[in-house]
């Protein structure tokens, strides 16, 4: 998918620089990285320890935000309030008709 | 907690798709639910009546609200507005649901009536000062390269926040501006990809990137921080 926002990342002599990959790299976590520029990520990662531990950053961060938002039960009282409110509309909506 | 530290430890384990939410399927369902899941899936939403529309609605709809309400709880900041704004977004999702399209994405179109709600309803009750927010590219990009000359944390202090607790996490979260909040939380614990959230918050995929971005970022200096504050990690050990 191209969109305006999305240009390539930029390489010199066909390897990509610190800057670049950098900027990228929030994409590449995300698994939204075209698959050249993945390719030009992990190129770049297997041999750049400090882009390296930018992206170990940028994952430790993703998995601390899902980790602490743990999925909360709603408690009952809403459950029935919103199964109620449902119920009454159809109930006045069907007796109208 | 050591699984987080194992994701980051692990060079081997970079595999992207664990970095997306994406869930698997826990618990398959009845044999008829889904034979219902697959009709409620087709159904012709002209010749349903009320009360198979109200059924229908129940059917998909209400698994969604333990989600949906702990989605509230990290947006509105608050158990009682959290409440208020999923009984609305309940009320608006039935009122329109003749126009939800069957068997496309019901989780994201429910997103996208709760940050309308929350938006239209409690940005405005709470005026707060929105924050600039401007889709501008480069303005991040620059940051972005900025940043990396800089010294960043060291192995030590990812450690640091990796130890942080839970609640430090969601003070976090709460103490960013809410575009960059929902954005985050939309992708990372929603896992739900740029384009669909875009369409959710109804902006152009270039501020959910600038958006994720700097929420990302301020989150990260916030989180830095609070391990500085508890002595996980020393004051200069981040600044020096």
């Amino acid at each position: 998918m191209t969109t305006p926002d999305r240009h390539p990342v930029p390489t010199s002599a066909g390897a990509a620089d610190c800057a670049a990959v950098v900027l990228r790299l929030f994409e590449y976590v995300d698994n939204e990285a075209g698959p050249e520029d993945r390719e030009l990520i992990e190129a770049h990662l297997d041999q750049c320890g400090s882009c390296l531990r930018e992206y170990e950053r940028d994952m430790l961060l993703k998995s601390l935000v899902r980790r602490a938002c743990h999925k909360e039960q709603a408690p009952s009282a809403l459950r029935m309030q919103v199964v109620s409110r449902i119920t009454s509309i159809t109930v006045t909506r069907d007796s109208d008709s | 907690m050591l699984a987080t530290a194992d994701v980051v430890a692990s060079r081997q384990s970079r595999d992207p798709a664990q970095g997306v939410g994406l869930e698997p399927m826990t618990e398959l369902p009845e044999p008829d639910a889904a034979t219902q899941a697959e009709q409620d899936a087709s159904v012709d939403v002209k010749e349903e009546t009320e009360a198979e529309r109200a059924a229908r609605f129940e059917r998909e709809a209400m698994p969604l609200l333990d989600q949906m309400y702990s989605a509230a709880l990290r947006t509105a900041r608050n158990p009682t507005d959290a409440e208020d704004l999923v009984q609305e977004t309940y009320a608006k999702a039935f009122a329109a649901f003749h126009q939800y399209r069957p068997g496309t994405n019901l989780k994201a179109w429910m997103y996208r009536i709760l940050t309308n709600t929350y938006i239209n309803t409690y940005r405005k009750k709470q005026r707060q000062p929105k924050e600039s927010d401007s889709s501008d590219v480069e303005d991040y990009q620059l940051a972005r390269a900025e940043q990396h000359t800089s010294k960043g944390l060291r192995s030590a202090e990812v450690e640091a926040l990796d130890h942080l607790p839970d609640s430090d996490v969601t003070r976090a979260l709460a103490s960013i501006g809410e575009d960059f909040r929902m954005a985050v939380y939309l992708a990372d614990v929603e896992g739900f990809a740029y384009k669909e959230i875009a369409e959710i918050m109804d902006t152009p995929i270039g501020t959910v990137m600038s958006r994720l971005h700097r929420g990302r970022r301020q989150l990260r200096d916030l989180l830095t921080d609070y391990a500085v504050d508890r002595g996980f990690v020393s004051d200069e050990a981040v600044r020096s």
